[in-house]
């Protein structure tokens, strides 16, 4: 059992973290359900490991790592890609904000997340990082390649998002 | 398009979702303070699940193997060389496969999730496929299943029908285990022949997790 402070530091912790897990767990699973579960596995992991912190690594670093490994694992129990992407279609859309730029900013960020829940699991933490400006030698700490791997395959998984996002961007940004 | 409208475009739609407030951590923090909560999280782990299926096998195995031995033991006599020899074999078959079934639930204990993304997913699905490495084990024995209703006097009464058909099956079934000893692996897992011997549904976590080992090994190796 974890002493008061303990409890604290912790609460502070995933305080602090709220949006590394949120966006984490956007990345996985788009489905309310399945989100809540991914998020609560996330921060019982942390919890779990949270005395054996290695002071080696940024802390982002063993937090992104934690929660990018439960994250895969969770996704790889099965959860069915194609329901997700429908359950993230229909939960975003409703968010209210009715302007036409609006519309277009999130009708562009449901293709952009839908393109990315295309790439395979390994594919999405790498370009996910890198969205979320780390550098290509966190990233590589993060993923276990070296820094000119992360450089290689940032530029391929841009180019292939921009590619499919330029076709839909002539299509009109239909979902 | 060019890369910052990419990262635009994410930004912009991460922050329509975390305006939306979907998720409240907060209260799953505190749900996390109390220990029943733990250990039913604990219990659903999918590694758990694995870790006790192999406690299962380990118990079976055991049994199996006290109850060969107990064979063996009453059966020490020259007419029963063959029988001894071949229970004798399988015994030690089944003996190395409970002692990587426990060395698996040791592993299991120590998969860590701060390791980096490539060590701990190789870990997890080596774990998942570390049955098959139990049945190549297995296969091992197959050739004496092929010998232990041989006997001296058997032999003696029918030396031809001995060599010309008992013999010739036996030495098929140390070729065929010895061939799938050596190809039993998830480089082969695309392979016809491994399909058709795995296709069944308990297979399928292992067969996935076998690809998904090859996708690793892919996404590892340096792209140009």
């Amino acid at each position: 059992m974890y002493t008061q402070q303990e409890n604290d530091r912790f609460l502070k912790l995933i305080n602090e973290n709220t949006g590394i897990i949120i966006k984490i767990c956007n990345s996985y699973c788009y489905n309310e359900s399945d989100r809540k579960d991914l998020a609560q596995e996330i921060i019982f992991q942390l919890w779990k490991s949270n005395n054996n912190f290695n002071s080696d690594f940024k802390f982002s670093t063993w937090m992104y790592r934690i929660a990018l490994n439960v994250a895969i694992s969770f996704y790889r129990k099965g959860k069915k890609k194609l329901d997700s992407i429908t359950a993230l279609t229909e939960a975003h859309i409703n968010i209210e904000d009715n302007t036409a730029d609006a519309a277009d900013t999130e009708e562009r960020g449901i293709l952009l997340q839908r393109q990315i829940a295309d790439l395979e699991e390994l594919d999405r933490a790498v370009i996910l990082l890198y969205f979320e400006e780390k550098s290509y030698k966190e990233i590589a700490e993060i993923i276990g390649i070296t820094e000119t791997n992360v450089g290689t395959k940032v530029s391929r998984i841009k180019e292939k998002l921009k590619q499919k996002l330029n076709n839909q961007k002539l299509t009109g940004w239909k979902i | 398009m060019e890369d910052i409208e990419l990262k635009n475009i994410w930004h912009e739609y991460d922050k329509k979702i975390e305006e939306a407030k979907i998720l409240n951590l907060q209260s799953w923090v505190v749900n996390l303070q109390t220990f029943e909560h733990l250990q039913s999280q604990k219990a659903k782990s999918k590694l758990n699940a694995l870790s006790t299926w192999k406690k299962w096998m380990i118990f079976m195995g055991i049994i199996w193997i006290a109850f060969l031995i107990f064979l063996i033991f009453n059966s020490l006599e020259f007419s029963k060389i063959f029988f001894v020899t071949s229970a004798g074999a399988i015994a030690i078959f089944n003996i190395i496969a409970v002692a990587m079934y426990i060395k698996h639930t040791i592993l299991i204990n120590e998969i860590d999730n701060s390791e980096s993304l490539i060590e701990t997913q190789k870990k997890l699905a080596a774990l998942q496929t570390s049955t098959l490495k139990v049945v190549r084990i297995l296969f091992l024995q197959s050739p004496f299943y092929t010998t232990f209703w041989w006997s001296p006097q058997m032999i003696a009464a029918d030396p031809v029908a001995f060599w010309l058909i008992s013999v010739p099956v036996t030495v098929f079934f140390i070729f065929l285990s010895g061939w799938l000893y050596k190809n039993i692996s998830y480089k082969n897992a695309h392979k016809k022949w491994f399909k058709i011997l795995f296709s069944s549904k308990e297979w399928t976590s292992v067969t996935k997790a076998m690809k998904y080992l090859n996708e690793i090994d892919e996404f590892k190796k340096e792209m140009q």
